[in-house]
């Protein structure tokens, strides 16, 4: 064993030695003459005094059933738990005090507990006295509640959760009022509303409806022209050719890009790095990213995006462009000291985190020390899992056949430096791994077989051709898994009307919340798969909803009944992100520059002036405009984002050179005279709001200019990029 | 129906809404609304009575060697040369056991022995608590460093400032509640102030002292080109329009807090350039901490503690210069400047704070993400005057002062040669236990919810070592 860890606390807290021994002390205690009745009963008093308060004092914060942890497995409030004992063993046996585990620990020999102070040599012997007298112990009529071991579970109990239910089609009940709903997912929403006794709000208005849902598909505000075109057709199939344009526009796929790259913790870096030494860095990470872009604006289906991110090189082995798909796992963190046991298993615990969560909604990583507290998740699943990942290696994959490639046994055929390659992954040697023991990866259990999480379907499906990876993406994408569709329809509805229907998104498990409504997201999710899995076709049933469509007014008396708009009587109003509001402005300044991917480049530098898509990503130092604006820390799967409001935020748009510059831009794209002030000051509300300003805004905005500076415009102009309405959607 | 319990739920609309003040005390009052009690005025909605306010955490990149600073053995004499009998981290490169050429003195009442290297700092013996049984779980600096800021070895979780700004908040609604002031970019970087899954406010907002004018100490705190007024007029015009935007959706909340804040940014341009500002300090003040890297970092600290900032991380590094003291070769000419340096800010720091009444509710922290090898370690000449000291992991000492902590005090104890930690032992997470206690919080109940599971710094490890306590 390793030094460090020999010493290492981890390790010291854990009572050692093997589960090996039936021990049979309830007959020393128990199967004694009437004689001895009394003598067991001195035991019993001697436990009473000396032995049970100890315990109770000094052992049951971290070792019994009311713990928090229970600390290396073991329990000392019952006597079958001592002799079961912790993870490696058992803590007493009864008439041998030199072999229990628990006199060893006390006395301080192979470990030390309780940690906080050595006990006295007087409580010591105390122990092996009553240890060497059969360790007689009243609490063995106490019951002992049972945890919850893989064996233990009642699948088809557990199988009949919700969320582990196939999703079926639903017929939604009839409604009173017969005109509002455009189609079925108003029908649900609409006999939840009218059984709370609410209406939903009034349609809102076109202008509104045209900034709202080109936000929501391109990540964009239209321009004047465009909320002219639609204000002046009034063609009752106006929306619908609104919608087919933004859903045909490619900016609807950077912005749905960004989405999807939270999902997998896209970065171009790690966390750490060692001198200047970036041979462990993503280079050409972006390469990742386009793809997904592309594959987003082809309308990819998406059972096959997800197939094909996980087992591109198993499912399309000679397209190599398709390969680029592997950087959902070719991209994922490496740790420092990589090819340490304890790091890489650290490492496959990322994968699994960001597959499980991200793909299936399902907090499978929990299962790592211990079987899942809430879901049907053995410890066993979970390695069933790594097995996969662990034949699997990170793959820089030579850029062409030019470069330098490495020569080393381990590393043949990749890429020397990191620059000349693309990031992705490839079959390793198969192997079946053993369970680490509390996520210990130096303490081994049974070997597990990979196969997919048991609860997902009745018969075992195995990972077993090669790394299992191809399996893998089989078994994600199934349409019998009653998951993926789900927890996609549920990110992309989350998207869109601001509120997702599970406020969990990536737990769909006990601990996460349930659907507000169900009947609602198994229909949709049914019909997204029949539809092909179509991303556009999911969007487009979203935003031709009446639900959609209703205004963001608060109306105090539904607000009484329903403040969290559970049920949908308006629409959300929302903020926009970080890229919505930093791309918003590039564009209403006239500067955004529209090639679709490439290189990644720095947001917050005033002459950049691509999208924020494009910004690099970095886990060691995340570019410091998105951290403060709520930019997800990319080392993890984010669920969904964070939204704050701070001094900080408001600093960068008081005083950054990046918003000084926008001003400046868009002063000089809407001129300006000493005449010209109100039709100036329309063109601005048209550029950044999509709509005309009030007499009142116009008096308020000349006034400003009155002190005839030349700096006034862009000022009064920044007054405007940066005033709520800017980046708030009704 | 929702599985969330509403009094979190409410928590996170309230932390969510973005001041500092809220935090664990928000999340409190609002359990309270909700038809508890009324608050424990003695508690002030904190799990216990805090013993500290704020946390400054002086922390030594690269870890500083425990036998030539806290932690005396006689025993690396009288042995010196001698391979130690263990299985060594990193045996190719370890030569025997090496004495410290520095001379250990007992200092105060209290007879604490420190090292020759720390004159100023002994003549605050009785104020210091010592802990000579540190010990941490790999004698690597990544995970090292990952470990002492945020309980964790891999980069994905929060540091102990920005769990401590989610409990506590901020004093001052006009400066972050969690400020890490780094000279340079130290190992690891960025992740040792991360706020990962916690909401954005609290990270640690990263100060490059290296600078001295405001403009480049601050992102975006002044406007390159507007004056005050000038500012303030836009600034009322931009309200005016907020005002009115809100006036026509009645009930949108958060629209009131975006105009809140940003009024607050526009006290915070001042209040935050007078803070940042060490012109403000007398030229003995300055003098006292010294002009180095280190020593200005200690003063803005004091500066912005005094203003209500939460918790200050100085990392003693330079530009161009990761981790000083990481002493590979030559460690004790190395160690003679540094000590020097730190001595004499840290020093200067204590001083400064008991002269302020600020000591007894200030915890300062002192320490590296481990110690240093008892033994030496040479490299291909074998020269053993340039010898250094490799990482160490299993015992290395820390200090800790003010903020209810028992002054004069010499805890724990490593093995006769400054191997192992084996009396009192303290692991990284014990510590990060203690400073969460001293603060008024339980470690085992500051959660968060992520990623389905409730999260906290110490994990499902550390105790409260009470003993240290006043």
């Amino acid at each position: 064993m390793h030094f460090t860890r020999l010493i290492s606390r981890s390790v010291s807290l854990r009572l050692a030695v093997s589960l090996c021994l039936a021990v049979s002390f309830c007959l020393a205690v128990f199967c004694l003459p009437a004689s001895a009745n009394e003598q067991q009963d001195q035991q019993i008093e001697f436990f009473e005094r000396k032995i049970r308060p100890v315990l109770v004092q000094h052992c049951y914060e971290c070792h019994s059933g009311d713990s928090d942890v229970i600390q290396g497995g073991l329990r000392l409030d019952h006597p079958d738990a001592m002799v079961r004992g912790g993870d490696n063993g058992a803590a007493v046996m009864p008439g041998e005090p030199e072999k229990s585990l628990l006199l060893a620990a006390i006395r301080y020999e192979e470990m030390e507990m309780p940690p906080d102070g050595k006990l006295s040599e007087a409580v010591a012997q105390d122990f092996e006295k009553w240890i060497a007298l059969g360790a007689a112990d009243p609490r063995a009529n106490d019951s002992l509640p049972q945890s919850n071991p893989a064996s233990d579970i009642d699948w088809d109990q557990a199988r009949a959760f919700w969320s582990f239910q196939e999703p079926i089609k639903h017929q939604p009940p009839s409604a009173k009022a017969t005109d509002w709903a455009a189609g079925k997912i108003d029908a649900f929403v609409l006999h939840r509303l009218e059984s709370a006794g609410i209406a939903p709000n009034a349609a809102a208005d076109r202008q509104t409806l045209i900034r709202r849902v080109t936000f929501d598909l391109t990540g964009l505000p239209p321009t004047p022209r465009d909320v002219e075109r639609f204000l002046s057709d009034d063609s009752p199939t106006s929306y619908q050719r609104l919608i087919e344009r933004l859903l045909s526009d490619p900016r609807r796929a950077e912005r749905w890009s960004r989405m999807w790259l939270d999902v997998v913790r896209y970065a171009e870096d790690q966390a750490h790095i060692v001198g200047g030494n970036d041979s462990l860095t993503y280079p050409n990470a972006y390469r990742y990213r386009d793809w997904v872009i592309s594959a987003l604006a082809g309308d990819m289906p998406f059972d096959q995006f997800i197939k094909l991110q996980l087992a591109a090189d198993l499912i399309v082995p000679d397209d190599q462009d398709a390969h680029l798909a592997l950087g959902l796992l070719g991209l994922g963190p490496k740790y420092y000291r990589r090819n340490d046991p304890t790091v890489m298993a650290d490492e496959w615990e990322d994968r699994i985190d960001t597959v499980s969560r991200g793909l299936i909604g399902l907090t499978v990583a929990c299962a790592r020390c211990h079987d899942h507290k809430f879901d049907p998740i053995p410890t066993s699943d979970y390695y069933a899992l790594a097995g996969v990942f662990a034949g699997t290696e990170m793959f820089n994959r030579p850029i062409n056949d030019t470069v330098e490639k490495q020569t080393g046994k381990k590393k043949k055929g990749e890429a020397k430096k990191p620059q000349d390659a693309v990031h992705i992954v490839r079959e390793g040697k198969p192997t079946d791994i053993a369970i680490q023991i509390r996520g210990d990866a130096t303490n081994k259990g049974p070997l597990v077989e990979r196969t997919f999480l048991t609860v997902l379907s009745k018969q075992p499906i195995p990972l077993s051709n090669g790394s299992g990876r191809g399996d893998l993406a089989n078994a994600i994408a199934d349409r019998k898994n009653p998951l993926t569709a789900r927890v996609i329809v549920n990110r992309i509805w989350m998207q869109l009307m601001g509120a997702p229907l599970v406020a969990t998104p990536s737990n769909f498990g006990k601990f996460g919340s349930r659907p507000t409504h169900p009947q609602l997201l198994d229909d949709l999710s049914v019909r997204f798969m029949e539809n092909d899995w179509s991303l556009k076709w999911l969007q487009r049933e979203i935003v031709l909803s009446s639900t959609y469509r209703q205004s963001s007014d608060i109306d105090p008396a539904k607000a009484a009944i329903d403040p969290e708009n559970t049920l949908r009587w308006r629409m959300n109003r929302r903020r926009l992100s970080a890229e919505g509001y930093r791309d918003a402005l590039l564009a209403v300044a006239g500067r955004m520059e529209t090639s679709i991917g490439g290189v990644s480049i720095e947001p917050d530098t005033k002459d950049s002036r691509r999208r924020t898509l494009y910004s690099k990503i970095s886990r060691l130092g995340l570019n410091p405009l998105l951290a403060r604006f709520d930019f997800p820390d990319p080392n993890a799967h984010s669920a969904k984002r964070h939204e704050t409001t701070t001094p900080l935020q408001k600093l960068f748009l008081l005083n950054s050179p990046f918003l000084i510059a926008q001003s400046t831009a868009l002063s000089d794209r809407i001129p300006i005279t000493s005449q010209s002030h109100q039709s100036a000051i329309q063109t601005a509300y048209q550029t950044l709001y999509a709509r005309q300003p009030t007499r009142q805004e116009i008096t308020l905005g000349e006034n400003y200019l009155l002190d005839g500076s030349q700096q006034a415009w862009p000022q009064y102009l920044q007054a405007l990029l940066i005033s709520n309405e800017m980046f708030m959607i009704d | 129906m929702t599985h969330d319990q509403p009094q979190r739920r409410d928590f996170f609309r309230t932390a969510g809404a973005g001041f500092g003040t809220v935090g664990l005390l928000g999340a409190m009052s609002a359990q309270q609304s909700l038809g508890s009690d009324g608050k424990t005025p003695a508690t002030n909605g904190l799990h216990h009575p805090a013993r500290a306010k704020r946390v400054i955490f002086l922390f030594m990149n690269g870890a500083p060697s425990h036998v030539d600073t806290f932690d005396p053995k006689p025993a690396l004499a009288k042995h010196e040369g001698k391979a130690p009998d263990q299985e060594l981290f990193n045996a190719n490169r370890a030569a025997g056991y090496m004495p410290s050429p520095f001379k250990f003195a007992a200092h105060g009442e209290s007879g604490m022995e420190m090292s020759e290297l720390f004159p100023r700092l002994s003549q605050h013996a009785d104020d210091l608590c010592n802990i000579r049984s540190m010990h941490t779980d790999v004698p690597n600096h990544e995970p090292g460093l990952l470990l002492m800021q945020s309980g964790n070895q891999q980069p994905i979780r929060p540091s102990m400032g920005s769990w401590l700004s989610y409990g506590l908040g901020s004093e001052n609604e006009n400066l972050p509640s969690f400020v890490a002031l780094a000279p340079g970019q130290p190992v690891v970087g960025p992740q040792l102030w991360s706020n990962a899954f916690l909401p954005g406010q609290h990270q640690g907002v990263e100060v490059d002292t290296n600078h001295r004018d405001i403009e480049k100490l601050i992102a975006n705190i002044r406007h390159p080109s507007m004056n005050r007024s000038t500012q303030r007029r836009q600034l009322d015009l931009i309200q005016t329009l907020n005002k009115k935007h809100l006036a026509d959706r009645p009930g949108e909340a958060a629209l009131e807090t975006h105009i809140r804040a940003m009024e607050m940014a526009f006290k915070m341009q001042s209040e935050a350039s007078e803070a940042f500002d060490l012109k403000n300090e007398s030229q003995a003040t300055r003098e006292s901490y010294g002009d180095s890297e280190f020593g200005r970092s200690c003063l803005l600290a004091r500066r912005l503690l005094e203003r209500g900032v939460r918790v200050v991380q100085c990392f003693y590094v330079k530009k161009g210069s990761k981790q000083p003291w990481d002493t590979h070769k030559n460690n004790n000419s190395g160690h003679q400047t540094l000590c020097a340096d730190s001595d004499r800010a840290t020093a200067a720091l204590l001083t400064d704070l008991k002269q302020r009444g600020m000591l007894e509710d200030t915890l300062v922290i002192w320490g590296g993400e481990f110690g240093r090898t008892p033994y030496a370690q040479i490299d291909k000449s074998k020269d053993l005057k340039k010898a250094g000291r490799d990482h160490h992991n299993t015992g290395f000492s820390m200090l800790l002062a003010g903020g209810g902590v028992r002054g004069g005090l010499t805890y724990g104890a490593t093995d006769e040669f400054g191997m192992h930690a084996i009396d009192k032992r303290v692991h990284v997470h014990d510590l990060h236990a203690t400073v969460l206690h001293l603060m008024g919080i339980d470690h085992k109940r500051l959660t968060f919810r992520y990623s389905g599971r409730d999260y906290r710094l110490t994990d499902v490890h550390g105790r409260v070592v009470s003993d240290l306590f006043a």
